[in-house]
């Protein structure tokens, strides 16, 4: 094994106990004083590659070699006595303890009876901080702080351990465009002390902004290795879905109709009691596709709910076809004819462990056809309308009777869809309907999407993903702290627009664009 | 039949004139209660909720009374009491940590096999059906206070309180049993074994759960019944509730649960207002720690709050 090498991972496989194959054999070698990219989709195994990697999960499969020498490790920290750290996608913290305490936590003191030495602590830490030119409140209650504080927390958390390599798990997913930028000065300054990065994240930007080699991952497999300075992101992008491009969508210009959907000076709480949308108005029309972009956690998720009837509107007006419907529950809102794909289809899209048969009609049971005498749901019919209902959503299931978690992601997201599409609604809300699927899945759910708009019915699609987000939608809304930051049609609009305004900065002429209305 | 003399500031004069007593009979009362809840509230910190307390009492007031009596020590009682929590707490971990059983379930059990146990065990050992005396050389013997007689387990019980407040609040220990209770993947990921912390927290709760039990049947009480905890685990329950999981503030409830728990026991010396109570008012004095606990825990319940992962095993994958 070559001592050159910080880490060098030889055909890694993990199965979880569910019996997810994660990982198919992956081989990753990191060097030193270098910014590794990890590039791959939701699901490509990024996450469980590394998390292997830092002592939180065993591999099923596959050997580990440390600066040459063979390791195994069995926790996290035994990975850190190697000077590995990682900082996960879900922050490790302690929400209601310090900054302070939350980075001594684990290296307090030699023994478990010594007493805390805060101070000492403290004075270790801003020295760090001041060499690293970044700061954060270390008496703060760490709930009480922002993501991205929070994140410079769990960094020099690590740092306080004296890593030399340092996995950082999509770090950029919840900072603002101008807070990534101070980020990647942080992390070539790291890289410049001597640390090892590995840097996962599914934006080829960043790959090409600020690694010095990248590796990528499609669907638990190696697809690919290159140093920075030789890719571009049409290679990153072949690389990493399997295609050139996404094949576009054939999309038909189409006439706009009337507004099906009205939202009037909507205010909504979140789960904290906060307004998480504030005097927010709009309108969904026929023939249309409304995205709504945005980083996560900025209303969206309240917005899709108070639509739909899953969290009460505070103040304003929702209407479907010229009725209120603010405050209806979910049946009756079917009734009015809203179908409803929603963000977490496993917890909220279907019951696991029903069948395709029973979720297939989940919600729309109550129709007379399903009904016999007395009410009894006739299984024959739904059996035969569930098989409708596979072999028009090209579904790969082989038994109706089967449970719903016997399916792929991509199998049971198209069920959902094929039983909300089904209900002949006049407005659809899809909810990051894509997230996490396969490509063939994505592109079918998508140009569904399409063909719904085609028909003109009026969809809001809300996602994290602007590829989608541009690929489908005739005007783009973008929201930050419940706000829109402006609606505009995707022609008026490019990425960095849509990042600016992301990140809370106007980046419309008119704050409002024509496409408005 | 006596005539009643004592009118309401009477009462009041009576209350005061014992106070001194009350007192010493509040601290009496007060050692299981506290010592129970003060350790549980530590277990809780790790999330690990253990409510079989109250089997923990009953199993070691009866194995303290039979080593002691055995060895004719008391302070081998004591040990055995300990050891006897810490057993059961290890076996109460073991089902809740790497098992990742129910907790509760769990802790239904131990309260379940307590009953059966100590009713079957005493009479294995003494051949007598559900009572047994313990004999002077088992007693704990008291030290002399200007309050009269008390155990020397009153200011070991004060001690153990505040010895688990620094515990939490001001070691590495600490930091380590709250931060597994709160998030225990950081705890992991920071490279502490939540396994081995919360097995701590568990035991070191059940063991003072055990000297509990011990200070019931070789010190208080001096006996063993097959009711002998009457409760009192579950009243310490709820003094942790009250405590919102602060040790000092479980000694502040376990000495009010210890005056509840007295009152009848002091009414009963006061031969003046025998004949001014109502006999259903007598029994109704005996409900008061019980009542007490309803109250306590229907009122603190909404404010207190608990670790994040309170009763939930860990998970890596
Ligand atoms: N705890 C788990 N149990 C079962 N399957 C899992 C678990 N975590 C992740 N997976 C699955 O493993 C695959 C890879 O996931 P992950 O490593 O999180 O991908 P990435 O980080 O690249 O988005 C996905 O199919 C995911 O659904
Ligand atoms: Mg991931």
């Amino acid at each position: 094994m070559s001592e050159s090498l910080a880490i060098q991972m030889l055909s890694i496989q993990k199965i979880y106990p569910d019996g997810t194959v994660a990982l198919k054999g992956v081989n990753f070698d990191l060097r030193r004083g270098e910014i590794h990219g990890l590039l791959g989709e939701n699901g490509a195994g990024k996450s469980t590659l590394t998390k292997i990697l830092s002592g939180l999960l065993r591999p099923t499969e596959g050997k580990i070699f440390i600066r040459g020498k063979l390791k195994n490790f069995r926790n996290p920290s035994d990975a850190l006595r190697s000077g590995i750290g990682m900082v996960h996608q879900h922050f490790a913290l302690v929400p209601t303890f310090s900054a302070l305490e939350n980075i001594l936590l684990g290296q307090e003191g030699s023994s478990n009876l010594s007493r805390l030495q805060m101070s000492k602590a403290r004075a270790r830490v801003e020295e760090m901080m001041r060499a690293g030119g970044f700061s954060v409140p270390l008496d703060a209650r760490t709930e009480s702080l922002a993501v991205g504080v929070q994140q410079r927390v769990e960094i020099i958390k690590m740092l306080y351990r004296s890593v030399d390599v340092l996995i950082l798990d999509e770090p950029t997913a919840v900072l603002t465009p101008v807070e990534v930028h101070d980020f990647f000065k942080t992390l070539r300054t790291l890289r410049d002390a001597g640390k090892s990065i590995i840097l996962i994240t599914h934006k080829l930007k960043e790959i090409l902004d600020v690694t010095d080699r990248v590796t990528v991952l499609r669907q638990g497999q190696n697809a690919g290795q290159i140093a920075t300075p030789e890719a571009t992101p049409e290679i990153l992008a072949r690389m990493m879905i399997g295609h050139d491009v996404l094949p576009s969508i054939e999309k038909k210009p189409t006439q706009i109709g009337s507004a099906i959907m009205q939202v009037s000076h909507l205010r909504v709480k979140d789960n904290l009691g906060l307004h998480s949308i504030e005097d927010l108005s709009f309108a969904v029309h026929a023939g249309e596709i409304l995205g709504i972009a945005g980083v996560e956690g900025n209303g969206q998720t309240e917005l899709v709910e108070a639509i739909t009837g899953l969290r009460p509107v505070e103040h304003g007006e929702i209407s479907i076809n010229e009725k209120n419907i603010a405050g209806q529950n979910p049946r009756q809102l079917y009734q009015q004819g809203l179908a409803h794909v929603p963000e977490d289809r496993r917890r909220l899209g279907m019951i696991l462990e029903f069948s395709l048969s029973e979720n297939s009609i989940l919600g729309v049971h109550r129709e007379k056809r399903f009904h016999g005498w007395l009410g009894k749901i006739l299984w024959g019919k739904v059996g035969s309308h569930t098989w409708d209902l596979i072999k028009k959503f090209s579904i790969v299931a082989s038994d109706v009777k089967a449970p719903a978690k016997s399916l792929s992601g991509g199998n049971q997201q198209k069920l959902v869809c094929a039983r909300e599409f089904d209900k002949q609604p006049s407005l659809v809300v899809a909810a990051q309907p894509t997230r996490g699927l396969d490509i063939s899945a994505t592109q079918y759910i998508r140009d569904q999407l399409v063909h719904l708009r085609d028909e003109g019915k009026a969809v809001l699609l809300v996602s994290a993903d602007l590829e989608e987000i541009f690929q489908l939608s005739d005007r783009i809304a973008v929201m930050y702290e419940g706000k829109f930051m402006g609606v505009a049609k995707p022609e008026e609009l490019d990425r960095e627009r849509i990042g600016l305004m992301m990140g809370g900065v106007s980046a419309l002429a008119a704050p409002v664009g024509e496409a408005a209305r | 039949m006596q005539e009643c003399t004592v009118n309401f500031v009477g009462f009041l004069s009576l209350l005061w004139n014992s106070a001194p007593d009350l007192l010493r009979l509040a601290l009496i009362a007060m050692v299981p209660i506290t010592l129970t809840s003060v350790g549980e509230v530590f277990s809780e910190k790790s999330g690990i909720v253990n409510i079989g307390l109250e089997g923990i009492l009953l199993i070691s007031a009866f194995t303290s009374l039979w080593a002691a009596e055995v060895t004719s020590s008391p302070w081998i009682g004591l040990l055995a009491g300990l050891g006897t929590g810490a057993l059961i707490g290890w076996i109460h971990g073991l089902i809740a940590i790497p098992l990742k059983g129910d907790q509760v379930i769990s802790g239904i059990g131990i309260n379940l096999f307590a009953l059966g146990f100590v009713a079957f065990g005493i009479m294995a050992v003494w051949k007598s059906a559900g009572y047994h005396q313990a004999p002077p050389a088992a007693r704990v013997p008291a030290l002399q206070t200007p309050l009269g007689d008390l155990s020397p387990l009153i200011p070991a019980t004060i001690l153990i309180a505040i010895l688990t407040w620094f515990l939490l609040n001001k070691t590495v220990l600490g930091l380590r049993v709250k931060a597994v209770g709160e998030n225990p993947e950081a705890t992991d990921v920071a490279g502490i074994s939540v396994e081995r912390t919360r097995f701590f927290a568990v035991i070191y709760g059940a063991s003072l759960a055990g000297l509990g039990g011990a200070y019931l049947s070789i010190d208080w009480l001096s006996t063993i019944t097959k009711e002998l905890s009457a409760g009192r685990g579950f009243i310490a329950l709820a003094n942790v509730v009250f405590s919102g999981l602060n040790p000092l503030l479980a000694l502040l409830g376990g000495f009010l649960f210890g005056v509840f728990d007295t009152l009848a026991l002091w009414i009963d010396t006061v031969s003046e207002l025998k004949p001014c109570l109502p006999f259903a008012f007598h029994n109704f004095v005996k409900m008061l720690p019980y009542i007490a606990t309803l109250a306590v825990v229907a009122v603190a319940i909404g404010h207190a709050r608990f670790p994040k992962q309170s009763g939930q095993p860990y998970r890596r994958e």
